[in-house]
């Protein structure tokens, strides 16, 4: 009998019910406390720092553990299949079944469906975006917190303790609650025993160590954890430590701008003899690799660059080191991400250049000429503000430990289209999902069909508006989360937990999906059927619901039409009107709800791909279930006209109404690395005509292998010899083979 | 009316006809027939029918002749031409797309609006225009109007010739071309005339012609490996490059066979059909000897 596991998540749940009816931040600091340190796991031989964690099955996190695991959560479903693997004898699964039976009803996304009304759990009936077919879907997760992490290490423990404690008192003073504030000191408890049971742990493990070097390292390590418990950090390794560890406890996955509050230490340290620059790299690629560890796929942003840093210099120093990390660690995360804006100091676009050349797809970069403006307009924030933009996750913007605006739903609008074509019914379950708003054939304009499309997303942002709204309230209600609600602005002053009234600026937003799909779908049904009335509404509706099997010479039409991406104003303009509706209808929420915004965010992750999987053939000549483009680039293999025309395509849809988009391009590296000088330029012309982010892959081996199975997806590949024209797609096997292995690579 | 022409392309982000970043025009039509060349739809002045798979002689003869009267878009073709039963079964087999008419009439606005939209990359990569083809002075009368007007808006152009045309043309284009991609193909009258259908003699002395009134030229050599690599036209370009020492540049343009392709859907399968692209060794090669007879700036293309 093997009766140990899910140990920690039984004794959580213990404490939980122990304390389920207490004030939420009493409660969350108790299960804190047993919640850690059972969620660090060990020091391995390459760390440099304190700080790696596997996550319980049952627990409190801001942010998700899976679709629905965020608050207080139970994965049911992997905690089954770990009983299933084990052989446990009955009083103790009799036990775990308890548990399961418990937070069935107790689990914070669970409390937030039962508290859904009527209509919105009419509309939004499942939370299985990946799997179900549907035009909107809730998310639970209150993701994209970025602490203030320059206090936290400004401050220190002690400090930050002596700070609570003054709140403390003036609240005794007001005759507020204090429960908040002692759950906080609590917290902070709990955090000086993260850091002892490291430290015992590194000096264990530095006494049964033979090699010196890595026992003195050991060493330093144990001495650096217990110094941060009674000191504020004094090096930029006891800031690294203490930065990382917080992050691990608090559950927040994005750093926000690292070379702001690490570069002064860096600094400091170097200008004593006996810190190198190459041991502070050094310690840096530990950091990245403990990162890359950590596995968040989506997050692990770390933000360099920029206007609005206090310590320019000292940050720019540390920007250079953390590229370099990047180069050094070759793994998938952290997702470094460069903000700059015209007269930075070049030699961090030149090293960014550097690290993207090497296939490394970071930094993404940030242009914050466009930026910063266009933070100022959507969210209604004033300069200073705006230049403290982050971008995180997928690449959401909000502001540094300021404002919240996790992405809490999810619209496929092509979806929304094909639902509408088919009268609010989804053709591949037969399901109403969606408005009846009359039959494709009564649209007898293209402008009817439009407004139809129109009212269905409108009717979804309307509910996911409310969705999160009422998931700020639940999660609110649920817990204070003290590691981050004491490093937010405004709680600590208020009192308050940061999702029940702390943030000042507590907004959303809305993830959309198929941007270019839908508006490709929408030319091609405008041109083929209104205009030219080459098709019947018939005859489209046949083709799509066929997957175009017996329709291929329609489906040829379709494909023919002009695509978003080629610089072709028919098709471009057709994604400013699909852009511009549902990115202002979306923040004309505000005035709907208690959201400081709420806007749109069009970004880069696999969601284009899974949604995709659900979406029926549509009619820009996309099969069924494949997937969606990425962000605001256009569908793969639709732009056809080269760079230029691409870039100038997609600097036309605003960025003054939303909350980021993500820009993805790939170049190959015989480009990248023997025409810098154009790149340099063609990335200058881009930014100056309103360029907002840029995503860059450097095309590598596989990549042009995959370009060979499937040629008709990259049509941005061009043949460049001189004196020469052609398209690549257009080419036979062999000679494209041929281009593939001599003139790309 | 307006000023015509017959293109077979505008490729925007050429990067290897000239500096930074350019949009290229390609005009249709060449007084020369080279061996090797690598747009063979570029020979014709006339439209063509391009299919990927096979045509007969006469079907492809009638349909050329057919679209060199009418203009006509290559989907009305295969719809109302009266193909051959064998070649209408081909068509009709064959994927969409797979024929195509080459070649089409722009007027200068087309061609003006078309290159506009890349203006501010120009600007920033110190880039342009160039005119390409086929030959730009064989059609005169396009390509001065096309320059006047980039000149107007201060666009930097650029000209790649082969160097047959009049002197007159020439002389017309030099206030107007910021720079001209010169090709120098072979040496010997009766070997150019062997490779390329015609001699030398008007070609060099219009390459004389022009930098004796300053233009600025970059030599462009199309090397063949086995076919035009001979030692003795090398050292008559080392002597060229004596003889203009002011030239801006010297670019090798190795042989590659990529064009072949588009020779076969033409039906007009290239002679050296056989012939491989021209291996980097050979590439350096050419470049180190052309270096050792004292050519200084040579580039490989």
């Amino acid at each position: 009998m093997k009766n140990n596991i899910l140990q920690a998540e039984l004794n959580f749940t213990e404490i939980y019910k122990k304390y389920k009816d207490a004030h939420p931040a009493t409660r969350e600091a108790m299960c804190l406390k047993v919640q850690y340190p059972a969620f660090f796991t060990e020091i391995q031989d390459e760390d440099l720092f304190a700080g790696r964690i596997r996550h319980t099955l049952v627990g409190l996190t801001p942010d998700e553990w899976g679709p629905t695991a965020f608050g207080y959560y139970c994965q049911e479903r992997e905690i089954r299949e770990l009983m299933a693997k084990s052989n446990l004898d009955n009083s103790y699964k009799e036990k775990i079944e308890e548990m399961l039976f418990f937070w069935k009803t107790e689990n914070t996304s669970a409390r937030l469906r039962i508290s859904y009304p009527e209509d919105m759990a009419r509309w939004l009936p499942t939370d299985d975006w990946m799997h179900d077919y549907g035009i909107g879907f809730p998310l639970y997760r209150l993701t994209g917190g970025n602490i203030n992490f320059g206090k936290l290490l400004k401050l220190g423990i002690p400090g930050l303790s002596d700070e609570i404690r003054r709140y403390k008192a003036s609240a005794e003073i007001e005759s507020r609650g204090t429960e908040i504030y002692d759950a906080m000191l609590l917290a902070l408890e709990v955090f000086v025993d993260i850091c002892m049971y490291y430290a015992s742990q590194a000096n264990q493990m530095a006494e049964k160590e033979n090699r010196k070097e890595r026992k003195a390292e050991l060493l330093e390590m144990a001495a650096v954890l217990e110094a941060i418990t009674v000191t504020k950090p004094r090096t930029f390794r006891e800031a690294l430590q203490m930065f990382w560890l917080y992050s691990l406890a608090a559950d927040i996955r994005n750093y926000g701008r690292m070379d702001v509050y690490l570069g002064d230490f860096l600094v400091n340290d170097l200008t004593s003899d006996t810190f190198s620059e190459s041991e502070a790299q050094r310690l840096l690629d530990s950091i990245w690799r403990l990162m890359a560890a950590r596995k968040t796929v989506v997050h692990n942003r770390v933000i360099i660059g920029g206007l609005g840093r206090r310590n320019e210099k000292n940050a720019d120093l540390f920007a250079l080191m953390a590229m370099q990390a990047t180069l050094n660690v070759k793994e998938a995360e952290p997702q470094l991400s460069l903000r700059f804006y015209k007269g930075m100091n070049p030699m961090l676009m030149a090293k960014a250049l550097d690290t993207i050349a090497e296939g490394r797809t970071y930094p993404m970069l940030y242009n914050d000429d466009v930026n910063i403006p266009s933070v100022e307009s959507a969210f209604g924030f004033n300069r200073a503000l705006s230049e403290q933009y982050v971008p995180y996750g997928c690449g959401e913007y909000i502001i540094d430990h300021k404002s919240f605006g996790t992405p809490s739903g999810v619209i496929n609008l092509l979806k929304a289209l094909e639902v509408t074509l088919h009268n609010g019914i989804d053709p591949s379950t037969g399901r109403k999902i969606g408005l009846s708003l009359g039959e494709f054939e009564t649209f007898d304009t293209f402008d009817k069909l439009f407004e139809a499309y129109k009212k269905q997303v409108e009717h979804f942002v309307d509910l996911l508006a409310r969705q999160e709204e009422l998931e700020y309230k639940v999660a609110g209600e649920t817990a204070p989360f003290l590691f981050m609600s004491m490093l937010y602005d405004g709680c600590l002053e208020k009192g308050l937990g940061a999702f029940s009234g702390g943030i000042d600026y507590l907004g959303g937003t809305l993830e959309t999906y198929g941007n270019s799909n839908t508006a490709d779908s929408l030319t091609a049904i405008k041109k083929l059927v209104y205009d030219e009335k080459r098709l019947s509404h018939k005859d489209l509706l046949k083709a799509l619901d066929q997957n175009f099997e017996g329709f291929k010479d329609e489906r040829e039409l379709m494909l023919n039409c002009p695509k978003y991406g080629n610089d072709d104003e028919c098709a471009d303009s057709m994604l400013l009107k699909v852009h511009t509706h549902v990115a202002e209808y979306t923040r004309s929420q505000k005035a709907k709800t208690n959201l400081h915004s709420y806007l749109i965010v069009i970004i880069n992750n696999s969601a284009n791909t899974l949604l995709g999987h659900q979406t029926s053939a549509s009619a820009d000549g996309r099969k069924s279930g494949e997937p969606m483009n990425n962000g605001n680039t256009p569908t793969s293999g639709f732009d056809r006209q080269g760079i230029t025309a691409m870039l100038n395509s997609i600097v036309k849809p605003s960025t003054y109404i939303h909350a980021g988009a993500v820009q993805n391009m790939k170049f190959s590296r015989d480009l990248f690395t023997k025409k810098r000088p154009v790149v340099e330029s063609l990335l200058a012309t881009y930014f100056e005509k309103g360029g907002a982010q840029a995503m860059i892959t450097v095309l590598n081996r596989n990549d042009l292998e995959n370009a060979m199975k499937e040629p008709e997806k990259y049509g941005h590949i061009f043949v460049r010899v001189g004196g020469f024209s052609a398209r690549f797609v257009e080419l036979s096997r062999d000679v494209q083979m041929e281009i593939l292995n001599r003139t790309l690579y | 009316m307006s000023t015509k022409a017959l293109i077979f392309d505008i490729q925007r982000f050429s990067l290897n006809d000239g500096p930074g970043i350019r949009t290229t025009v390609f005009l249709k039509g060449c007084p020369l027939d080279c061996l090797w060349c690598h747009n063979p739809e570029s020979k014709s002045f006339f439209p063509e029918v391009s299919f990927t798979g096979e045509l007969c002689e006469e079907c492809r003869k009638e349909a050329n002749d057919f679209i060199r009267k009418s203009e006509i878009s290559a989907e009305s073709l295969i719809e109302g031409f009266p193909f051959c039963p064998s070649c209408r079964e081909n068509i009709d087999h064959s994927p969409k797309g797979s024929l195509k008419i080459v070649g089409r009439p722009v007027n200068l606005e087309e061609a003006v609006s078309e290159i506009l939209k890349d203006v501010d990359y120009y600007k920033n990569s110190n880039g342009g225009v160039t005119i390409s083809g086929g030959e730009p002075l064989s059609q005169l009368k396009f390509t001065l109007a096309l320059l006047k007007r980039l000149k107007e808006l201060d666009i930097h152009t650029a000209v790649e010739t082969c160097g047959l045309a009049p002197e007159e043309s020439f002389q017309k284009l030099l206030p107007v071309t910021d720079l001209f991609l010169y090709d120098y193909k072979a040496t010997g009258e009766d070997i150019h005339r062997r490779l390329t259908g015609s001699t030398n003699r008007a070609i060099l002395s219009n390459l004389d012609f022009l930098y004796r009134n300053n233009a600025n030229i970059i030599l462009r050599l199309p090397l063949v490996p086995g076919i035009n690599d001979s030692e003795e036209h090398l050292e008559a370009i080392a002597l060229l490059a004596r003889k203009y020492p002011s030239l801006s540049g010297i670019e090798i343009m190795p042989y590659h066979n990529i064009g072949n392709d588009k020779a076969r859907k033409l039906g007009k399968p290239s002679p050296i059909e056989a012939l491989k692209t021209a291996p980097e060794e050979i590439k350096q090669g050419w470049a180190e000897k052309l270096l050792s007879m004292g050519c200084t700036s040579v580039t490989v293309s």
